[in-house]
């Protein structure tokens, strides 16, 4: 794959190892070269090195085996998913979950990653729909930055969103960016 | 979305006041200007302006004077805080051309340009952001200095440098900066051969020196200022300024890099208007290009064909998007993008 499908959460295979990017930087100086900064995490070990990519390079994507599971309960220090065919049980330390917890709700979807039979992370699906338990009331017109207001979701997450968004209201959000994409019926 | 309005209006304003025409060209071209590390993004057979330098001067050649737009531009796989795949840029150029003999004003009229505009913009913007919430604005910048770009390289990197260096005298401090960057090799991977064109290998060994050394030195560096301080760097070596005039008796280009807070905001030249030195440019980025596997790009003949019409002239670029986010306090371009 080529360096500008670098994004957070891709799986790469460095040294024969799975890592996963797990913070995401892009810049680039003025007409210079842009640089893609990272911190990777080891899938296995969990460290967590420094390395910069430059436009331009090539690196391998880590074939792991992805299976489908079902969020069932978080105890803080671990996530239970269950197989949704086999019903099978397996665990993930919140480490391994990191910022992902934010869209955790229950009965969600989401395919586990395994290296070697051994669970090492998750992928959730490209949107999510979430309900706001909160939100500030906006009134049109009425903001400095541009026609957004703060509003949380069930799962305690908070997010930018346009002013008419009410308590209630479900909403469509991208979990690769965090971003609201739209209001949904349902 | 009154900061908008509000910025907008801040510029035109500045930019008209000063005897700029305002004009709008296309978005769609036939080709942009050949950069290093600049991706147009394509459209329909055609390609979406980069910029609109291009079409600006040429307008310049036909006699137009001096102009500003306020342009839509796209660059393909630039997405993070601070960038966008698609942005304003405010763009313009000063017609030196009715200058009397021997006077050579440069970049220095431009340079002024952008501390007005950064001025105009952070004094439109102030009163909307008190007004919402009694936040306090951010402070603009009380004062610019300059410093020269290639004496800061040699100074954070303990080697003088002159800016006209070949390949192999910076190929030691290129290793040690790789290394700093947390740029790293694979197992069996091996740097790329540097080409036998020593003309190439300097253009390629300069660029990615500017690159890593802006991420781990400039940048700190200019974090480290005291706030409300504007800076700009000036004094790039040729091989660093694609579009832009030498200058005498020297192996600097006339190019310079505004910066607030530590954010890059504008870059400007005063412009080359060599026919021959501009194709043998883009030939040479053209050669870089496909050394590190990117799309040839086509050669933009109409611009290089009116070229020799372009009278003496200074322009620069500035990035509307940053200004506003910078102008708002916001870290984020996509905190002060309308939709």
């Amino acid at each position: 794959m080529d360096v500008s499908e670098l994004k957070k959460n891709a799986k790469l295979e460095i040294d024969g190892q799975p890592w996963v990017v797990t913070d995401f930087q892009f810049v680039k100086p003025g007409k210079g070269q842009g640089l893609y900064k990272c911190k990777i995490k080891n899938m296995i070990t969990g460290s967590v090195v420094d390395r910069t990519w430059r436009s331009g390079e090539k690196l391998s994507a880590a074939d792991v085996e992805s299976r489908k599971y079902e969020f069932l309960f978080s105890t803080g220090d671990s996530f239970t998913f269950m197989d949704s065919e086999t019903y099978e049980q397996v665990e993930l330390v919140a480490d391994l979950v990191g910022d992902d917890a934010k869209f955790l709700m229950d009965n969600l979807g989401v395919d586990i990653l395994s290296y070697n039979g051994r669970p090492v992370g998750l992928t959730l699906p490209s949107h999510v729909t979430m309900s706001v338990s909160e939100c500030e009331p906006g009134v049109k017109g009425d903001t400095a930055t541009g026609a957004t207001k703060g509003a949380t979701v069930q799962t305690g997450y908070e997010l930018q969103v346009p002013l008419f968004i009410k308590v209630g209201d479900n909403l469509k959000i991208d979990t690769r960016t965090g971003a609201y994409v739209e209001r949904v019926n349902q | 979305m009154r900061v908008w309005d509000a910025a907008l209006a801040a510029v035109r304003a500045q930019l008209r006041g000063a005897g700029l025409r305002e004009v709008s060209t296309a978005i769609r071209t036939d080709a942009v200007a050949i950069e290093p590390w600049i991706e147009p993004i394509s459209s329909a057979g055609k390609l979406l302006a980069t910029s609109p330098e291009l079409a600006m001067k040429r307008l310049l050649c036909r006699g137009a004077g001096s102009l500003f737009q306020i342009a839509h531009v796209f660059r393909a796989a630039e997405v993070g805080a601070r960038h966008s795949e698609e942005f304003h840029l405010i763009e313009w150029y000063r017609d030196q051309g009715r200058e009397e003999a021997g006077v050579e004003e440069g970049v220095a009229p431009v340079i002024g340009d952008v501390e007005q505009i950064v001025a105009a913009v952070f004094e439109g913007v102030a009163p909307l952001i008190a007004d919402h919430g009694g936040v306090e604005p951010p402070e603009p910048p009380r004062r610019w200095r300059r410093v020269d770009l290639v004496e800061l390289m040699g100074e954070s990197l303990g080697q003088p440098l002159a800016g006209s260096e070949p390949a192999d005298a910076i190929g030691a401090l290129l290793g040690r900066v790789r290394e700093a960057a947390g740029v790293r090799l694979g197992p069996g991977e091996r740097p790329p051969r540097a080409p036998e064109d020593p003309e190439l290998a300097r253009l390629l060994a300069w660029t990615e020196l500017f690159s890593l050394w802006s991420d781990v030195h400039l940048d700190p560096w200019l974090a480290a200022l005291e706030p409300g301080v504007g800076v700009h760097v000036v004094g790039f070596p040729v091989s660093l300024a694609a579009l832009a005039e030498r200058e005498p008796d020297s192996c600097r280009a006339a190019r310079f890099e505004s910066h607030v807070a530590g954010v890059e905001l504008a870059n400007g030249y005063r412009e080359l208007r060599d026919p021959t030195e501009q194709r043998a440019r883009f030939e040479l980025v053209s050669a870089m290009r496909s050394v590190h596997g990117q799309p040839a790009l086509p050669m933009p003949e109409a611009f290089i064909g009116e070229l020799d019409q372009l009278p003496p002239c200074a322009g620069a670029a500035l990035g509307l998007d940053r200004l506003v986010a910078l102008a708002c306090g916001c870290e984020r371009l996509d905190q002060v993008a309308l939709l």
